[in-house]
């Protein structure tokens, strides 16, 4: 039973993440990318061990995350709130171990870590919560 | 300048505790012995060396009005040490640990203290007079990892924990014949010994570092995660806030009045944190000043010095067991501070002056007066 749910839940969260994308896709056209990284970053986490849920929802947050031309910019709308779970995405990026990916994620972590300092560090790598 | 006296004791400290006229010091070198020094012609001077335990000691804590020496150590077990004219006399006490002690605190009225340990218990010693002997009470079965910290309520009833499975916890240590009905307060009046009065879930991770405020309204400790949480109505209702800090995580915290809490850790430099008007917690500032120029340079030294030791590691196969003075960062202590004692004069309701200890092996004394920005929340 027990895994039952747990399929049902998982069939739950990729419809959200589905409907999250289009979300984002659609403020990416608009030339929102920082509202676009917003709503990635937002409920995003899915708590939730299931693998094909989290590279789910690592897809559509990758494509705000690549997106993003001007770091400087992005923090200066991006509230501190988002920090610590924009850190630990940046650490999925740099893990993916692809190039663009992984200069995008360096670029964007130094300004992080310039504002957000290293106990921002600390937190996503101490984060249980958030899977990501 | 508000450190107002430094001095190096030893490579590594782990604890350290003055005696109640704060004109002797003792503190365990990283090793199995406390030493203790006195001041004398503006020199420490080493009188004593207490030499019982057989593995590192974990926490030594002296009463200021019995003028007792209680030590803990890896090795499980605690001694009460008495002073009998020049010498210090050991009295053992039987733990009944299986794992590490790690930490240990008198409580206000000295009739009790309380030990932290590795084996997810507290212990609760109290001297039984009839048979002299110091007899140990265990809180099993709630904590789920090791206590790490333990502080007394001023009501001499109520002791927080916290502990590495990320909870802070506060329970009741009533003890029949040792304590009196009265002395608690009217919330704890019917809790049973080991009863569970609270349980925080703030944090998810490592808490260390936990202290009541001077009149026992507030709790707060730390996460390993760089958060200090702040309790006010520490009962069925709670009510905490929590900050979240951009520098490395604290180990030990201290309020040196109702509004105003030092912190120690990782970042080697003391943090003040401070309520405003409506008891909104924040960070204020670093106690020590700092000579970084901007914070970009100095992650990046910071970055590569400890790249640096892992490479010279690697390379010369230099073990971690030789401690090479590391280059000092603008502050004080040089190392991850990991004890604050207050030096609180009788009678006084604040104290401005306490002590840190690190793995730098320095005792730094620290005053927060003439520190005009801090006056408010003193």
């Amino acid at each position: 039973m027990a895994g039952h749910e747990e399929a049902d839940n998982a069939e739950a969260i990729i419809t959200r993440i589905e409907h999250k994308s289009r979300k984002i896709e659609s403020l990416l056209k608009q030339y929102k990318p920082v509202e676009a990284l917003k709503t990635a970053l937002e409920g995003s986490p899915p708590k939730t061990r299931d693998e094909r849920c989290k590279s789910a929802n690592w897809i559509v947050v990758h494509r705000a995350l690549m997106a993003i031309k001007d770091v400087d910019g992005m923090f200066s709308s991006l509230d501190p709130e988002y920090y610590d779970i924009l850190m630990k995405y940046l650490y999925r990026g740099l893990s993916t171990g692809d190039r663009p990916t992984c200069d995008q994620c360096l670029r964007i972590h130094e300004k992080l870590t310039e504002r957000a300092g290293l106990g921002c560090i600390l937190r996503s790598l101490a984060d249980t919560v958030n899977t990501v | 300048m508000s450190a107002i006296s430094v001095h190096q004791f030893a490579q590594c400290i782990t604890c350290h505790a003055w005696s109640p006229d704060y004109s002797m010091i003792s503190f365990c070198p990283n090793n199995n012995e406390v030493h203790i020094y006195r001041i004398v012609e503006e020199k420490w001077e080493r009188i004593h060396v207490l030499q019982k335990h057989d593995q590192i000691v974990s926490g030594i804590d002296w009463s200021a009005k019995s003028n007792r020496i209680v030590t803990v150590s890896h090795d499980r077990n605690s001694y009460v040490w008495n002073q009998e004219g020049a010498d210090w006399v050991p009295t053992l006490v039987i733990l009944r640990l299986n794992r590490a002690a790690l930490c240990v605190q008198w409580s206000p009225r000295e009739n009790k203290f309380a030990v932290g340990s590795g084996a997810k218990t507290v212990c609760i010693c109290y001297y039984e007079q009839e048979n002299n002997w110091w007899v140990s009470k265990l809180i099993r079965k709630r904590h789920d990892s090791s206590v790490t910290s333990v502080a007394w309520h001023p009501n001499n009833i109520l002791l927080a924990t916290t502990s590495t499975d990320g909870k802070c916890r506060v329970f009741s240590t009533f003890i029949k014949g040792v304590d009196t009905r009265d002395s608690g307060t009217r919330s704890t009046m019917d809790s049973k010994f080991g009863e569970q009065i609270v349980q925080l879930d703030l944090s998810f991770c490592w808490a260390f570092g936990v202290k009541w405020s001077p009149s026992g309204n507030t709790l707060a400790y730390v996460g390993h995660n760089s958060m200090i949480y702040f309790v006010d109505e520490v009962g069925p209702a709670p009510s905490a806030q929590t900050i979240a800090f951009r520098d490395l995580p604290l180990r030990d915290v201290l309020f040196v009045s109702e509004r105003m809490v030092i912190g120690v850790g990782f970042d080697c430099n003391p943090m003040i944190f401070a309520a405003d008007e409506r008891g909104l917690w924040s960070f204020v500032r670093f106690l020590g000043e700092r000579k970084t120029s901007s914070s970009g340079a100095k992650y990046g030294s910071q970055f590569s010095e400890a790249f640096g030791k892992l490479y010279g590691q690697s390379k010369l196969g230099i073990s971690n067991d030789i401690v090479e003075p590391s280059k000092p960062r603008g502050g004080i202590h040089e190392n991850s501070i990991n004890c604050i004692v207050p030096l609180k004069k009788e009678g006084d309701s604040t104290n401005t002056r306490f002590s840190t200890s690190g793995l730098d092996g320095k005792v730094v004394i620290w005053d927060l007066e003439n520190q005009e920005d801090l006056s408010e929340y003193l």
